[in-house]
């Protein structure tokens, strides 16, 4: 006989889970007091919120599925955040909570939370689990929906009676999933019609989005765009699928991508879409959104279809499986000569950044930083104006090199997430970049850090403002920054020395020197060679803002290049 | 006025997972009816929705995991009659009792 909760351990050792991030509290104890010695290792964070986003970062950078744990009550609800970022992003992600016990639900009973109710428009697939009879199916059929198709979130509640009842145990179990209608473009059709689009198109590019690398196409990818050579542009998670030396890449797209990329977006007349939800971010305008274009849109998810407009052609499927199909219908085909439009998009008048842009200190020294990382490390961005910053200046290959909160825009996801990431890659340096806001919205788990002696390089760039927000309340606010002063910023290098972590401060003036003197570059290199963690404050201006910046509801051809 | 019919395997939230993708949109439900249909279950929704809104929820339904089926189709005569005679209808019921105690007890 074997507990409930025992059953569950053993149900997620049958999916591959080796690791769970979570946080003790009554009604998941049974789950707690069956861990020791269950080959599943758990990683206590400071808060819930620290756990999902850490498990986030774990199956970002892994593309296995990440486990968070939590209690009923307060700990499910704090989970809530990581799993609305998890649907947005296509994370795979479980989230195990306890519920209060099965006679005291609906009772508004301690701790009680109706979490499944809470999040059915969050997650892909959830249940509350009503026996311990239920447990290896509903652990089976949980894990199947969170990694296949798009990936994405999944809940199970389980009242503590059942994780603390006994059954006979036949061992795990596997889901097979109802049979679904076949897709309705075959190969060949789609083949010969795009085909005709490509031989029509007179400035056609493509847009890389995460779909491209959650699906492992990249290679199959990069195939493609080498033999079509149009003008190619990332969203932000779609950075690394695409070489950045590659002559036809033209960086990221959309409302703080380079000049380049959105002004061949806006002037295209074929529109390739590989694995890209088409959110307001990336197009601006909706109703103006490549105005002149016909949309292929590859995606495995056919709700992100037609969501801006309709699109020609639409290719539902996995893209590890159209791309190569794409590839092989053109391969043999006589495509028209881009040339003269790749010369016009990729040319040195749309270069991607205003020259005195790239001596904005924080630009200077993202690019110093990253410049001395090795190859395959992985930069986590929080939110606002540095994630932007690093998303424009990141240029490794690596897909899942570059990690952000993107379709939620969670401040507080770096720094756990950044946690999930070395776990996961023990060997690798991750370098988490927040803001002074974001940073505060999980600091918590610097304690996390220090506990494991994880090698996280911490940076923040702190200018005392929550960035983002103060910059929109410049341009289109008049200058009222209400509310985004935060002058009164700790010193996040002593709290760094209260959890027993490294800190020290530069100040922005050593990166107006050309080129950074030896001393500074001794201070970067000595920070990211440590076998420790450690932070390092970059102290920068308060009125620093983020270009090119499309503002909200304009056309991407409306770029603000700099300051008016 | 547009009639959907969706027909969906009957496990937890399948049901209130086709009637939020509704409800996210701000879209009014004047008329629902859920009932058993062969060996699935069947939800019918009459919405006033758009075309955009109509492609929308298609694909957002048929995304929902236990979702088998979505079809359209045209509003009855007496789906137009309950509809009409509910709005008609004072909301929410009047109650028995006397008047401010029962509606503070359903604030």
């Amino acid at each position: 006989m074997l507990r409930g909760a025992d059953i569950v351990l053993q149900c997620l050792r049958a999916e591959g889970v080796d690791l769970v991030f979570g946080y003790p509290g009554g009604a998941i104890m049974p789950l707690y007091d069956a861990l020791d010695g269950s080959g599943v290792r758990h990683i206590l964070t400071r808060h819930e919120q620290g756990a999902v986003f850490a498990a986030e970062g774990y199956a970002r950078v892994t593309g296995k599925v990440g486990v968070a744990m939590a209690t009923s009550g307060p700990g499910a609800t704090n989970l809530v955040t990581g799993i609305a970022d998890a649907k947005m992003d296509s994370v795979p992600l479980v989230c195990i909570t306890g519920q209060v016990r099965s006679p005291l639900i609906g009772t508004d009973a301690f701790q009680e939370t109706d979490v499944f109710g809470l999040t059915l428009s969050l997650t892909k697939w959830s249940r509350l689990v009503r026996t311990i009879e239920e447990i290896p199916a509903v652990i089976a059929e949980g894990f199947h929906w969170a990694r296949s198709g798009r990936p994405g979130p999944v809940m199970l509640d389980i009242p503590t009676d059942i994780l603390k009842a006994k059954m006979e145990f036949a061992g795990p179990l596997k889901f097979t999933p109802h049979p679904t209608p076949a897709d309705v473009h075959g190969e060949s059709t789609f083949g010969e019609t795009l085909i005709a689009l490509l031989e029509q198109a007179k400035k056609p590019v493509a847009l890389v989005g995460a779909g491209a690398k959650l699906s492992g196409a990249v290679p199959d990818l990069r195939r493609l765009l080498d033999h079509l050579q149009i003008p190619t542009f990332a969203t932000v998670h779609g950075l690394g699928a695409v070489p950045s030396d590659a002559p036809y890449y033209l960086g990221m797209v959309g409302m703080h991508g380079t000049r380049a990329a959105n002004m061949a977006l806006h002037e295209t007349d074929l529109l390739l879409v590989f694995g890209a939800r088409l959110d307001d971010r990336v197009t601006g305008d909706p109703a103006r959104f490549a105005p002149h274009a016909r949309i292929v849109h590859f995606e495995i998810d056919p709700a992100q279809l037609d969501r801006v407009r309709p699109c020609e052609l639409p290719v539902i499927g996995d893209l590890a499986e159209t791309i190569p199909a794409c590839h092989g219908a053109l391969r043999h085909v006589s495509l028209p000569d881009w040339g003269g439009w790749r010369a016009v998009a990729c040319g040195p008048e749309r270069a991607e950044l205003d020259p005195r842009g790239l001596a904005q200190p924080t630009i200077r020294f993202l690019d110093e930083l990253f410049g001395r990382l090795p190859k395959n490390s992985v930069i986590l961005a929080d939110v606002g104006q540095h994630q932007m910053w690093a998303a424009q200046r990141y240029r490794s290959s690596c897909p899942r090199g570059f990690i952000t909160s993107g379709g939620l825009g969670a401040m507080g996801f770096a720094l756990p997430g950044a946690i999930g990431v070395q776990l996961a890659k023990p060997d690798t340096t991750v370098l988490c970049v927040s803001g002074d806001g974001g940073f505060q919205m999980n600091i918590q788990e610097l304690a996390t850090v220090r506990r494991l002696g994880l090698p996280i390089k911490m940076v923040i760039v702190d200018n005392k403002y929550l960035g983002m927000v103060r910059q929109w309340q410049q341009l289109f606010y008049q200058r009222n920054y209400a509310e985004t002063d935060l002058s009164d910023n700790p010193d996040f290098v002593e709290i760094a020395k209260a959890y027993k972590i490294c800190g020290q401060h530069l100040g922005e003036d050593v990166m107006r020197e050309f080129p950074i003197a030896a001393a500074t570059a001794d201070v970067l290199e000595r920070f990211l060679q440590s076998p420790e963690p450690e932070l390092l404050v970059f102290d920068t201006h308060p009125e620093a803002n983020v270009f090119p910046m499309v503002p909200a509801g304009a056309s991407l051809s409306e770029m603000l290049l700099e300051e008016e | 006025m547009h009639v959907f019919h969706v027909r969906y395997r009957n496990t937890q939230g399948t049901l209130m997972r086709i009637l939020n993708a509704v409800s996210r949109r701000g879209i009014d439900l004047p008329y629902v009816q859920a009932e058993p249909a062969e060996h699935k279950h069947r939800v019918t929704l009459l919405l006033d929705v758009n075309p955009k809104q109509i492609g929308q929820l298609y694909r957002d339904w048929h995304a929902v995991v236990d979702v088998v089926d979505v079809r359209a189709g045209a509003p009855s005569k007496e789906m137009m009659d309950l509809t009409a005679a509910w709005a008609a209808v004072p909301h929410p019921p009047a109650s028995a009792s006397t008047g401010d105690s029962a509606r503070a007890a359903m604030a």
